[in-house]
């Protein structure tokens, strides 16, 4: 790797996830293992980048049976599902776009 | 309905009002006496109506309130009373979490028909009780979610009266199930557990009372405010999934004896004093924890007793550590008479406390060593190995755009 390439942090990780009919997940592969969902913590929507690469997705972060808590999301466009840690993002400058 | 909140408003003037009578109906403003360089910690709302806030400098608060009553900070009293505000409740409902001093939720599930009460009834009971026990007016009011039953309290607050809406102080406010949206709809943004930013910004949009932010799509809500926008938004529609949170139960070791025979002597009062403080680290409660504070009194012949506190920096279970500490100040004592007694009580129990060091504390010299050490690791290696985190997009909500990895020393 070109050493001053940037490597991406935290990319999320195709997550195999059973959803209800409502589109809440209710089950998920964990490291090889199905677990149930306990309870849903959390969920928010994130729309984004409409004028590049639509970005359009459901996050939640949910308990599994054995009580570990994961952050799971939903692409919207893809209707694929994926797991990552969520972080949100720190206010400050936004550099101004370009042109 | 499951959860109540009990409101006493602005607790810490409504003890001093209790305490004083004469104080009723002027203005009163706590944190010390004008001269001295404090701030406002608490205000009546006669202060406040003349300008008077929290933070507000004495100074300032007695140019705009001149005739206000200046009193002191009373810390140690406002806990106690808080304290025993929330034993009361405790005697009413087993699930009791103390949000701030005279604010109190706690679960009341089905505790008024185990009394064979309506839970009006029920609720104007444990008013009447905590008013004559403490001496103080509590405002109380029941839904079934937290978020309901607080803001129904909000409308007590001086300044937040809905016209002509607000019941007699002693009657409670209740909110039946499903009438919680009609309710809060009706109440301003302020009572939105978010920032203050978040409510200027609401106002900004026009958006004044919960209803129009619950009428409006929460899609667009999370587009302006993020995930505090979501729970803002679920919150005004009266979806709130909280749930009561006793705090947890303050652990305190005490031990005490009595000496041999009355002492005017350090000595003697050091070395029992580390016996006491070994005798309580030995207890259960104690394995595994590390100490705060130390609080050491002696008892004297005369009736009197002297107290000293300690607070570690780092919280220590090292009982000698401990004694070092105290040891200089019980050698500075002068007892007015022979010491009888000691005490010790150990609080602020946490986990065992470790020392993280921090890694890239170094100096020029092994800095250098290091970035030499981590280049010879890439070469030998053929690939980077090691990587700093960078930030890349802090702001971006996607999250695998807001950091990156670049090699160590690029």
């Amino acid at each position: 790797m070109n050493g001053d390439a940037v490597r991406p942090l935290n990319t999320p990780v195709p997550a195999a996830v059973e959803a209800a009919g409502t589109g809440a997940p209710v089950a998920v592969v964990w490291h090889g293992v199905y677990r149930r969902v306990r309870a849903i913590h959390d969920t928010w929507r994130i729309d984004d980048e409409w004028w590049r690469e639509e970005v359009s997705r459901r996050y939640y972060v949910v308990e599994l049976d054995t009580g570990r808590r994961l952050t799971l999301y939903r692409d919207l466009v893809r209707d694929l599902w994926y797991a990552q840690a969520y972080q949100p993002g720190r206010a400050g400058k936004r550099p101004a776009a370009a042109g | 309905m499951h959860v109540a909140c009990l409101l006493v408003p602005n607790f810490a003037v409504a003890l001093a009002r209790r305490d004083d009578p004469r104080l009723k109906g002027k203005p009163i403003v706590i944190g010390g006496s004008p001269d001295e360089h404090s701030a406002v910690t608490a205000c009546s709302e006669e202060a406040a109506a003349a300008g008077v806030s929290i933070g507000t400098t004495l100074r300032r608060a007695l140019a705009l309130c001149p005739e206000a009553v200046f009193l002191p900070n009373r810390q140690a009293e406002v806990a106690a009373e808080a304290a025993r505000l929330l034993d009361l409740v405790r005697l009413y409902s087993p699930r009791v979490e103390g949000i701030a001093p005279g604010h109190v939720h706690f679960e009341i599930r089905g505790l008024a028909a185990l009394a064979r009460m309506e839970t009006g009834a029920w609720l104007r009971d444990l008013s009447t009780a905590t008013e004559q026990a403490s001496g103080l007016g509590a405002g109380l009011a029941a839904a079934e979610t937290v978020f309901a039953a607080h803001s129904a309290n909000y409308t007590r607050l001086p300044g937040n009266d809905r016209q002509g809406a607000v019941p007699g102080r002693r009657e409670p406010i209740l909110i039946e199930p499903g009438k919680a949206p009609a309710f809060l709809s009706q109440l301003p943004v302020e009572v939105l557990p978010v920032p203050a930013a978040m409510h200027q910004r609401l106002r900004l949009f026009g958006i004044e009372r919960l209803g129009q932010l619950a009428a409006l799509p929460r899609s667009a809500v999370e587009a302006q405010f993020g995930r505090e926008g979501g729970r803002a938004w679920e919150l005004a529609r009266g979806q709130d999934d909280a749930q009561i949170t006793p705090g947890a139960e303050t652990v305190v070791l005490s031990e005490a004896a009595d000496l041999p025979a009355p002492t005017a002597l350090s000595e003697p009062l050091v070395a029992g004093t580390l016996t006491l403080i070994l005798r309580a680290l030995e207890r259960e409660e104690a394995r595994g924890r590390s100490i705060r504070r130390l609080d050491w009194r002696v008892g004297l012949e005369s009736g009197e007793e002297l107290t000293r506190r300690t607070v570690f920096r780092e919280p220590t279970a090292d009982a000698a550590r401990m004694q070092f500490a105290l040891r200089g100040k019980i050698e500075r004592l002068r007892l007015p008479s022979a010491a009888i007694a000691i005490g010790v009580v150990l609080s602020g129990l946490c986990s065992e406390y470790g020392h993280q060091g921090n890694l890239w504390q170094v100096g020029p010299r092994r800095w250098k060593e290091l970035a030499e050490s981590i280049e010879q690791l890439h070469v030998r290696t053929g690939n980077t190995q090691v990587f700093r985190i960078v930030e890349v997009q802090p702001w971006s909500r996607l999250p695998e755009r807001q950091l990156g990895l670049v090699a160590f020393g690029g």
